[in-house]
């Protein structure tokens, strides 16, 4: 290690070319263990595009991946689940008509044999659901209810809490708290803080600024497929992230704000 | 952060524990179908002195029992968000095909084993092109249909095969233990195993998941192709179940024999409440369904009216139903 650090992701030279556009060039990112990293940027300046690669979805022209200072390649999904990188597609998780408990524990549900024949053990499920919901902080009354029955934030925190139960070093999250009420996102972000609390390194890709104040400990900035600045959270504010994403001095109304209003903290 | 504590407080005050009234409207479907039975039932005890005998409670249940098995076995089929059209075919040709096997002199416990091995194979294969080739269910299945009936008609020129009256193989349709036609029994334990491995095994929770959201089972690490192709072996095995109980109860395997057989079975199922876009179906709605569409057969021919009556009735409770189910239970399912 050059830095003398061993990060729990290091990604250096990333480079990927859609045909004529260059959507990532030369990009890099570090994440420790334990840390949130707010990954931000304009629509398409690359950071669902890198936050692919790392969850190996995309594979990249050029670049190298190391995960807690071992080289790694991806070359689908199944690659980076096995070097522990999830990430959390709401959508693409969950079944609206099965319940709670099933939804956590689709595929590796808790079974019992009788006659040689597996059968779901409910009530340990159950039991074990209510554990890991009570655990990472997430507010449901009942772990027999359909998943069609919750709110978008309490789906939002059952795919979190289905991807944090496979104990992954690294989680991604893109949009997260997209189309969710007020008290919904605090929820969602007090589950990240209680996922990161237990040494998970979350990438939190987000427009909505105000919520990497919250939860962030340090920001990455992208910028037509290209890294443009790094920022600790403490040394930042809404106004210059805003001029770093749009890539010059910008007087935005919105930003200001939404500063005022959304960070008085 | 004390802030936030609020908030989550106000949540939980908000969300109360689900109550019995809750219940009744989640499982509406079902709830609105036993109404439906019930109705049915008490107007044809009033109506007619004989409907309510045993005797005739267990004649209803024999010749309801190929619906009730197929229509279980439909069950899983459809509530993966496909559908199985080739049902009545495969009920026709394992009827012909036993009875021809039967007069070659095969033995009768060979020539069921023969029957069921040929309907899941004819399920494994349609379950094939479904599952792995992505062709639509309906599409494979009216293939199927269409395919199979011919087999059939090929085999036996059109003409009814006839079973040996003193044959073993008829008791399986006409034999009565204990007081209960063998067919009601045979169709009991297929529901309890059915009801069982939709509720209680992994597999029936992925039959399940791949109607709500087949990509999240896949995700899950479940081969959800072998689990589609496995639900059509069930259906075809049921069906061929059922054709060996029509064949050994008539004593002939007749190839017109389960004509339009697919859509009592369908309709039973979807009067059960299992959805036709998949995700949600239950095995008691399904059995309530079957019962209903077999009470009001059996009892407009008691109430001496036409049994001509049947398909209107049963075609109006249908639409009643569904649309009962989305009216006044629409509260237990939140509109997106």
């Amino acid at each position: 290690m050059s830095s003398g650090e061993t990060y729990r992701v290091r990604m250096s030279g990333i480079s990927k070319r859609y045909n004529a556009i260059q959507t990532l060039d030369d990009v890099s990112l570090v994440l420790r263990p334990g840390e949130v990293l707010g990954l931000v940027g304009d629509n398409g300046a690359g950071k669902s595009t890198l936050s692919k690669v790392l969850s190996g979805a995309v594979v990249p022209d050029a670049g190298t991946i190391e995960i807690d200072g071992t080289p790694v390649t991806f070359t689908s999904p199944a690659d980076a689940r096995a070097a522990r990188v999830e990430m959390v597609y709401q959508d693409l998780s969950l079944c609206d008509t099965v319940d709670v408990a099933g939804n956590l524990f689709l595929g590796r549900e808790p079974r019992r044999r009788i006659a040689g024949i597996s059968f779901l053990d409910k009530k340990r499920m159950h039991e074990q659901t209510r554990q890991m919901l009570d655990c990472l902080g997430i507010v449901i009354s009942d772990t027999r209810l359909k998943v069609e029955n919750l709110s978008g934030g309490q789906r939002q925190s059952i795919a979190i809490g289905r991807a944090a139960s496979f104990e992954p070093s690294v989680l991604i999250m893109d949009e997260p708290t997209a189309a969710l009420a007020v008290a919904e996102v605090e929820a969602v972000l007090d589950l990240i803080r209680t996922v990161s609390a237990r040494g998970v390194s979350v990438i939190l890709i987000t427009h909505r600024l105000q919520d990497l104040f919250l939860v962030c400990d340090r920001i990455q900035v992208m910028y037509e497929g290209r890294n443009v600045a790094e920022r600790l959270i403490g040394e930042t504010n809404i106004e210059d992230v805003v001029n770093l994403i749009v890539g010059r001095k910008f007087n935005a109304r919105s930003a200001t704000n939404a500063y005022r209003d959304g960070a008085p903290a | 952060m004390s802030e936030a504590t609020s908030t989550r407080s106000a949540q939980s005050r908000r969300v109360r524990e689900s109550t019995w009234r809750d219940a009744v409207l989640a499982n509406g479907s079902v709830v609105s179908i036993a109404l439906f039975f019930l109705i049915v039932s008490v107007i044809f005890s009033v109506a007619t002195d004989a409907f309510l005998t045993s005797p005739n409670l267990l004649n209803i249940l024999r010749q309801s029992a190929p619906l009730l098995i197929v229509a279980a076995a439909m069950t899983f089929v459809i509530t993966t968000g496909g559908i199985d059209l080739s049902v009545g075919s495969v009920l026709a040709l394992v009827a012909t095909l036993s009875a021809t096997l039967l007069q070659l002199g095969l033995p009768w416990p060979l020539v069921i084993l023969a029957m069921l091995a040929l309907g899941a194979l004819l399920g494994a294969v349609q379950g094939y092109f479904v599952a792995y080739e992505g062709i639509p269910a309906f599409i494979v299945t009216l293939a199927g249909l269409s395919v199979i009936r011919g087999v059939a008609l090929l085999i036996t020129g059109g003409y009814s095969i006839p079973i040996e009256p003193g044959s073993p193989f008829t008791v399986l349709g006409r034999a009565w233990l204990l007081g209960v036609p063998a067919p009601a029994l045979i169709a009991l334990a297929i529901l309890a195993i059915a009801c069982i491995a939709f509720n209680e095994t992994p597999f029936g929770r992925y039959v399940t998941g791949i109607g709500a959201n087949a990509e999240a089972v896949r995700r899950a690490g479940v081969n959800t192709r072998l689990t589609t192709l496995f639900v059509y072996v069930i259906s075809a095995a049921a069906a061929a179940l059922a054709g060996i109980i029509i064949a050994a109860r008539l004593g002939s395997g007749s190839s017109n024999a389960g004509q339009g057989f697919e859509l009592e079975v369908i309709a039973a199922v979807v009067l059960g409440g299992t959805s036709l876009f998949g995700g949600r179906g239950t095995i008691v709605g399904t059995v309530l369904g079957a019962l209903t569409v077999a009470v009001i057969g059996n009892g407009l021919i008691l109430a001496h009216l036409s049994p001509f009556l049947t398909p209107i009735v049963t075609g109006t409770i249908i639409l009643i139903a569904i649309w009962l189910n989305f009216r006044l239970f629409r509260g237990a399912v939140r509109s997106r």
